[in-house]
């Protein structure tokens, strides 16, 4: 499914790309890159007429040297060699119209594709206009009076636009918040203290690996060994977080430093791409206390910790709502026993860092941050009801496959027009009451068997 | 219009994180191999349909995430698997030693008949070797398993090894198979038989019973 968008992508770039070679059409095309330019030419010749030329390419190029035509595409205005038969006149003038009609088309794409630029270049100058005068109101009005204002319907609109990046780690610490109360200083300490650990664990591990030193340590080495892994397999493509690249250490700090604070919850795969997440936008020791105190959210510690039962509870509030707003969509699923834990997981564990697109995936955090867990389902069931007509055409492993690894080319606009169609209510209820009824269910059904955990 | 496949099945991967779980499976569907490969949180998927004797068979396989915290999720997926690749990494001991818990993870949560075969990963980088094959090649013989040593990086044994779990599995569904061959054109559809019974309609085409 992947290979058949970017595929189709391609396709729909391809005309655009070979735009210029239309240029050169009646005139003589520049002598170093005229053998390109004739297979280009030649291509798109074929392409159009829907026929294949016979002549074999190495005559051609023989041609070229003998003759030297004013261009390829005007040889069909040439005549035939002595050796064939000379053409006739409607042969002559057909040629000719066909000539006047390619070139005529050629202009005509020309055209187009200079205004298709020229709107991409007001859409974009557009859009830099309103992330301007949008940061200006952030910077100048809503940060300043923070509390008054986040939660004013002006506000709120204008985060569900997306933030400027400039204020987008500041609007994401003062959001997400810090109930812990860490201090820069405090991510100090418990920086060195992983720093001190590093240490000391490869002292160790020259000695003698097998021999058994302690679960506690081995798991100790393990995670910290797992961390190392883990960081040159955060957004690889970037090569900022990869060995040497300028986030690295960085992001190896803050990773090591977390594992210091709650070994409790220790490190975690997908946590590295949150972490990544939040360096991108905000310095060293904010990211961390940004980073423990989003950790520290229910839904996030819910899955870390990988408390099964919890989780189930998210998934089933989940598909209160799928059913609701994608009835069709839900009933196929079903049907294959396509469970949500097979798409949500991963989703969930990386906030859609690792599934998304970077700078979505940063849309759908503001408004996340905004919303709080509640958004991360309602983008789910947003991305669900954009790709409902292609899911239900598929059977279940293309339908795993498929959301397991999203087409690249999905954007901002129709996903968030998607999200935006999500009702979060069910028979007037909303995301937060219909997953406390579900705890609540779940710890009567409890009380009641004590085995009955699914 | 002919059918896609005759037979479908599940395999799984699983092993420590870092052994080339994906490595092996991208280059088994996609021929293709990234050095440093995104981490897989939860569970991934691929498909591919191979041709064994004659039988076009349509393996889904399963990719899951290997550290020790996500077991609790993956494992609910082992019930739902017809073959296991259990997978750790020559140049880590550790990965090697901690087969043995992924082997009783799988006498604990997968079915019964499940086929399983150990592979010891980065066959090519010799160098840093630490697990010599022959204590690979012992492990699975305790275990009853087969054995392949396979590198994701340079194209070795990792189509022979997958043929392999893939055969081991047809073997273990003889009796359905042959079914198979007398009505030509249902589909055996494996995975879908051992789903435990929650689907809402048409199960599979065949009538045999799993038990």
């Amino acid at each position: 499914s992947r290979n058949f968008f970017s595929k189709r992508s391609k396709d729909l770039k391809s005309p655009a790309a070979s735009a210029p070679g239309w240029k050169l059409f009646g005139k003589v095309p520049p002598r170093e890159n005229s053998q390109k330019d004739c297979k280009i030419i030649q291509q798109e010749y074929e392409a159009r007429t829907g026929r294949t030329c016979k002549v074999p390419t190495q005559s051609t190029r023989r041609k070229k040297y003998e003759i030297e035509p004013l261009s390829t595409t005007a040889l069909i205005l040439e005549d035939r060699p002595a050796n064939l038969p000379a053409k006739s006149v409607h042969e002559t003038l057909r040629h000719r119209q066909e000539y006047d009609e390619m070139v005529a088309e050629a202009k005509k794409r020309e055209v187009k594709e200079a205004q298709r630029r020229k709107k991409l270049m007001k859409e974009r100058f557009k859009q830099e206009e309103n992330i301007a005068s949008a940061m200006v109101i952030w910077n100048s009005e809503i940060l300043p009076n923070w509390d008054a204002m986040r939660n004013t319907r002006k506000v709120r609109d204008l985060w569900w636009q997306g933030l400027p990046p400039s204020v987008r780690g500041k609007v994401w610490s003062l959001a997400i918040g810090n109930e812990l109360n860490i201090t820069p200083e405090l991510y100090e300490i418990f920086l060195s203290r992983a720093k001190e650990r590093w240490k000391s664990f490869s002292e160790t591990t020259s000695e003698n690996e097998s021999e058994d030193a302690g679960v506690s340590l081995a798991d100790r080495e393990a995670s910290l060994e797992l961390i190392k892994l883990d960081i040159s397999r955060t957004f690889p493509s970037l090569y900022i977080f990869q060995k040497g690249g300028p986030y690295h250490d960085l992001l190896h700090s803050v990773l090591g430093a977390y594992t210091c604070y709650r070994p409790d919850v220790g490190y975690v795969q997908g946590m590295s791409f949150i972490a990544a997440v939040l360096i991108l936008n905000l310095e060293e020791a904010d990211a961390f206390i940004a980073f423990a105190n989003l950790l520290n959210k229910p839904c996030q510690l819910a899955f870390f910790r990988v408390d099964h039962s919890m989780m189930l509870k998210y998934f089933a509030a989940f598909e209160v709502f799928f059913e609701e707003n994608l009835p069709k969509l839900f009933l196929h699923f079903n049907s294959y026993s396509l469970t949500p834990d097979l798409y949500l997981i991963d989703w969930i564990f990386t906030l859609y860092s690792k599934s998304l697109p970077l700078d979505l995936a940063c849309r759908v955090w503001d408004v996340f941050c905004r919303d709080g867990e509640e958004f991360l389902f309602r983008t789910a069931l947003g991305i669900l009801r954009l790709y409902e007509d292609i899911l239900l055409q598929m059977d279940f492993i293309h339908i795993a496959q498929f959301l397991t690894k999203l087409p690249e080319d999905i954007t901002s606009e129709k996903l968030f027009s998607c999200i935006a169609a999500i009702q979060m209510q069910n028979s007037n209820k909303k995301w937060t009451q219909v997953f406390t009824s579900l705890m609540k269910d779940y710890k009567e059904g409890d009380k009641n068997s004590p085995a009955s955990k699914t | 219009m002919a059918k896609q496949y005759d037979v479908l099945f599940r395999l799984l991967l699983i092993g420590d994180s870092g052994v080339g779980k994906t490595c092996l499976l991208c280059r088994f569907t996609d021929n293709e191999f990234h050095p440093s490969h995104i981490s897989t949180i939860g569970v991934d998927f691929k498909m591919k349909t191979i041709d064994v004797d004659g039988i076009k068979v349509r393996i889904q396989i399963w990719d899951t995430a290997g550290q020790e915290r996500y077991q609790t999720i993956t494992k609910q997926y082992y019930r739902r698997a017809q073959g296991i690749f259990l997978v750790y990494d020559i140049t880590s001991e550790r990965s090697y030693q901690h087969i043995m818990k992924w082997a009783s993870d799988v006498d604990e949560y997968a079915p019964d008949g499940v086929q399983k075969i150990l592979i010891g990963n980065k066959a090519d980088e010799e160098h840093k070797r630490q697990v010599g094959k022959h204590q690979g090649m012992k492990l699975a013989e305790e275990y009853g398993m087969d054995f392949y040593e396979t590198s994701a990086c340079t194209n070795y044994n990792i189509k022979e090894s997958f043929t392999r779990l893939t055969e081991l599995v047809l073997m273990a569904h003889r009796k359905e198979l042959d079914g198979l061959r007398l009505a030509s054109n249902d589909e055996l559809n494996l995975a879908e038989l051992e789903e435990d019974g929650r689907k809402a309609d048409g199960t599979a085409n065949s009538k045999s019973c799993w038990c």
